[in-house]
């Protein structure tokens, strides 16, 4: 390893927790696969994607992530370029195309919108640190952040959004947002989700309807997904029915059964024991970002790792509380696990961003 | 610095253990708790199966020698999931193209359904090519992305083809009039398909389907419905239909019925009647019947025989003892009959005649005279033994019993004993005329005909027994009739000879009593009844020409027809000829 690169810091057990997750989301994709020749070539480029991703961990740890905060105009120009450009495509054949194809992959800019947000609120905050904390400092943060959200709720792709705004208000509320904007945001928010209803699609309506005033006859349709991921979870038990043994999996009652509801396969596969196995390690990541948060070297370190664990916390929260019927549908990825190139090697980015910083704990290093 | 973030950070790390709890605890609560159990199992069960009503699959047809007549083949239906459609224009389009239906009904129908169906059938009994072409439409279509949101792209999500059996009959119209056919509500009208409807069709069982294949074992087996086999012989049936078809050609008769029966058991070997039509096309019914009575005429059409009637008059008579067949007669060419004169159908005096000669010229004086000998009480009685205005209870559907009007009736007249002594006044069905004759070949014991040789229910093979329908005259006079028509037919050299085979039978031609009730001279109906060998009866041949033009005769149409049938049959029965069988037998 180059010399001045310090990597006596590098926190080989959030690696390890990844590489677990990672592993455990590879295996349960073939199961979840299993007999669909369609979807089969999927665990290996699911494979491909996960060993190039722990690749960029290493690359990313390697670099001082002050390089990227100095380099955050033309990272965000890129970022909102892509983001246009999907736009724009996607108006050109008339669908909501969310990725670009490279070859045989398709890339998603949406995911790595995420990461390149984490960095640009950092670098925001950790520069007005000093500054009054008025409405104008929360407003320039909602205008960076906004630059990115508006391509992405155009396309439209109101989950991400979401994403991209719990974000920016988790960085800054840690920032020190004083309570009465805390609770105007959030009061706004709660009118703007209400009167923005009627603008929604059909499809995001009818899903809240669903979660709000579920058809207790309805045997098709849009309940259908959530029921059957229940009855996956249900079905598992203690210890599960076994890999590769889930009826709700095998015989295809459960639907996305890779990517959205993961977790179901897993709970009916591995039984309660497996899920909270499942939800223990996601745990453990994040608390690795938190205490990377608690020992980087400045402000802007701490921001970056906090954030990653916000983001990491906030989509494994949502997607599992879909699959507990906690919260509407809504097609997040369950991180690391779920089936998704894209969203697979942004996370590993930001991962390889909270190596970076905790690598880099001390100012000095001798 | 970090000291400002520590409340903050407290909050957050309260919200996150919160909603980490919670998630915990929903996912222990599913799975542990007994209440959420039950409603997950009760949930799990809904999806698990369905209730579904299993038609049997309708039993197969064949022929005594085992040739599928009536079998099953797979068709389409097709229909759509509302539910899961997507593109209705692509779903119209992709009908009106393959199946030539109509693009703006098709529309119309998916974006109005009825309300509250959650699928919607379109179209039936769509053929397996079809079907094929829709098939890999819906997998090449299905194969590109697609999303939810993209509601113009073309999809073909929600249509539907599911298989079921239909009706076929690979023969076309062999043995049409005895099979009958099966409409697509899976009932079955006339002959076989609609006398043995319940057995065929089964028993219709509403149960429980697991979808998991781990499950399916849980199914019920549903029987099948019983398979039959028939005692027609397939070369035979075909064969006699040929034979009858240029038999109307030849003599321009507008119909015509030919029923071959082996005597010994009532087996039906060959029933042809026409017109025919193609089963599988059975919604042309209409435009080649006018009525149900044609469908079979053997068996559902009675008509007035003529003089065949008379062999079961001189059968009466030698069983009584009144005549035997050498009993002279003088024939005048008339006789009074109560009141009415009757006379021959030559309306010439034959002079001095043998019972023989009565029959061989078929004589009507003379059969009047022996009916009167014989007096209205033991004529009927007769007449009513051999089965005459009775059904024969052959095993098709819709069969007729014919008219035989009896002493007691408002419209019986003295006169009728005259007349039905050589068949007019009295109306019958070919089967009757079978049926009855084969006493006159079995000794004295009538048959019951059926057309079912066995039927094989659940792997059981049930063989229809044979029944006997009563024993209407002794077997001298069986024996004494049969010789006295065969020698008939030796005597005037009869076109119903057969060489190398001593066949008994006697013509018919019967005028066409018009609705007015006098007859009509040109107009007839010409019949032939026959079997053989004499001495071993093997088959009886009953032909009937509906109204013949090259001649009214039915010793000039009739016979020869009969003659034609005779000769297919010994081959295609391996009859050896007379001499052969003697022989061996002697050896």
């Amino acid at each position: 390893m180059g010399r001045g690169i310090p990597w006596r810091h590098f926190d080989f057990l959030l690696l390890g927790a990844i590489v677990l997750a990672t592993a455990f989301g590879v295996t349960m994709i073939r199961s979840a696969v299993a007999g669909n020749e369609e979807l089969l070539p999927l665990v290996n480029r699911q494979i491909l994607f996960a060993v190039a991703g722990l690749a960029v961990i290493f690359l990313v740890a390697s670099i001082d992530y002050r390089y990227w905060l100095a380099l955050y105009i033309p990272i965000y120009a890129a970022m909102m370029a892509l983001l246009i450009a999907l736009y724009l495509s996607a108006q050109a054949v008339f669908g909501a195309a969310r990725w670009f194809q490279v070859g045989v992959f398709f890339v998603q800019p949406t995911e790595f919108s995420k990461v390149v947000l984490i960095v640009i609120l950092a670098r925001y905050f950790e520069r007005t640190a000093d500054r009054p904390h008025d409405l104008r400092w929360a407003l320039n943060s909602l205008g960076w952040t906004m630059g990115l959200a508006m391509w992405i709720l155009l396309q439209p792709n109101l989950s991400n959004v979401i994403v991209l705004l719990v974000l920016w208000m988790a960085m800054l509320w840690i920032s020190g947002l004083p309570l009465k904007y805390f609770f105007a945001f959030g009061l706004a928010g709660l009118v703007a989700a209400i009167a923005g209803f009627p603008f929604l699609q059909p499809y995001q309506q009818q899903r809240v309807i669903n979660f709000l005033f579920p058809d207790p006859t309805a045997r098709h349709g849009a309940t259908y997904n959530v029921r059957q991921a229940l009855i996956a979870i249900g079905s598992g038990g203690l210890f599960g029915k076994g890999y590769g043994h889930g009826s709700q999996v095998q015989l295809r009652f459960l639907k996305v059964r890779h990517t959205d509801f993961i977790f179901s396969a897993t709970a009916e596969e591995f039984g309660m024991v497996g899920a909270l196995l499942v939800v223990a390690v996601l745990v453990f990541i994040i608390f690795r970002c938190l205490r990377a948060a608690r020992l980087a070297r400045d402000l802007s370190g701490s921001l970056i790792a906090y954030g990653v664990a916000v983001l990491i916390f906030f989509q494994a929260a949502v997607n599992i509380g879909v699959n507990l019927n906690l919260i509407p549908v809504s097609g997040l990825p369950l991180p690391f696990i779920s089936y998704g190139g894209s969203g697979l090697l942004s996370l590993m980015l930001a991962i390889g961003l909270v190596e970076s910083v905790v690598m880099r704990q001390n100012e000095l290093e001798f | 610095m970090r000291k400002q973030f520590i409340w903050r950070s407290q909050a957050v790390a309260v919200l996150f253990t919160f909603l980490g709890f919670s998630v915990v605890a929903q996912v222990v609560r599913i799975q542990n708790s007994p209440e959420a159990a039950a409603f997950l199992r009760q949930q799990s069960d809904r999806y698990a199966g369905q209730f579904r009503t299993i038609y049997p699959t309708r039993g197969e047809i064949y022929d005594r020698n085992g040739y599928l007549l009536a079998g099953n083949q797979t068709v389409y239906e097709i229909g759509v999931d509302l539910k899961a459609m997507r593109n209705p224009h692509t779903i119209a389009l992709a009908l009106s193209t393959h199946l030539g239906m109509d693009y703006n009904r098709v529309y119309e129908k998916l974006i109005n359904p009825p309300q509250g169906q959650v699928y919607l059938p379109i179209t039936d009994f769509v053929p397996a090519q079809k079907a094929e072409v829709l098939q890999q439409l819906i997998e090449s279509l299905s194969e590109q992305p697609t999303d939810s949101s993209a509601a113009d792209s073309p999809s073909l999500a929600g249509l539907e083809i599911r298989s079921h059996l239909q009706r076929s009959y690979p023969e076309g119209d062999l043995a049409a009039n005895v099979l009958g056919f099966v409409t697509r509500e899976g009932r079955g009208y006339f002959g076989v398909e609609e006398k043995y409807n319940d057995n065929l069709a089964g028993k219709p069982v509403t149960v429980w389907v697991p979808l998991d294949p781990n499950r399916v074992e849980e199914t019920p087996k549903i029987p099948q419905g019983a398979t039959l086999i028939l005692t027609l012989d397939r070369e035979l049936q075909l064969a006699v239909e040929d034979i009858l078809a240029q038999a109307l050609y030849r003599t321009g008769a507008e119909n015509g019925t030919i029923v071959v029966m082996d005597p010994r058991n009532g087996e039906i070997l060959a029933m042809a009647s026409t017109p025919r039509m193609d089963l599988n096309r059975f919604w042309n019914y209409d435009s080649v019947y006018q009525n149900a009575s044609e469908f079979n005429r053997a068996v559902s059409m009675p008509y007035e025989p003529g003089s065949v009637m008379k062999v079961f008059t001189m059968a009466a008579a030698l069983d009584t003892g009144v005549v035997s067949p050498d009993t002279p007669f003088l024939d005048t060419g008339a006789i009074q009959v109560g009141g009415v004169t009757i006379k021959n159908w030559d309306e010439q005096a034959w002079g001095p005649q043998t019972m023989l000669g009565c029959m061989q010229h078929s004589l009507n004086v003379c059969l009047a005279w022996v009916a009167t000998q014989l007096g209205p009480q033991t004529f009927y009685d007769y007449m009513q033994r051999f089965g005459f205005g009775h059904a024969t209870g052959i095993d098709l559907a819709g069969e007729a019993t014919g008219r035989l009007k009896v002493p007691g009736d408002a419209d019986w007249y003295p006169v009728d004993l005259g007349t039905n002594a050589f068949g007019q006044g009295v109306t019958v069905t070919p089967i009757q005329m079978v049926m009855a004759a084969s006493a006159i070949t079995n000794g004295g014991r009538m048959v019951t005909p059926h057309v079912l040789y066995a039927m094989v229910e659940e792997g059981q093979q049930y063989n229809t027994p044979i029944q006997y329908a009563g024993t209407p005259i002794s077997a001298e006079a069986a024996h004494l009739l049969s010789e006295m028509l065969a020698v008939s037919l030796e005597g005037e050299s009869s076109a119903a000879l057969v060489p190398g085979y001593r066949v008994a039978g006697k013509t018919g031609t019967a005028q066409i009593p018009t609705p007015y009730g006098y007859y009509t001279s040109g107009i007839t109906n010409a019949s032939f009844i026959g079997w053989g060998p004499v001495d071993d009866p093997r088959f009886i041949v009953y032909v009937w020409l509906e109204k013949p033009t090259s001649s009214i005769w039915g010793s000039e149409t009739a016979a020869p027809v009969f003659a034609e049938v005779v000769r297919k049959t010994v081959v295609l029965l391996d009859i050896p000829p007379d001499a052969v069988r003697q022989k061996t037998m002697e050896r």
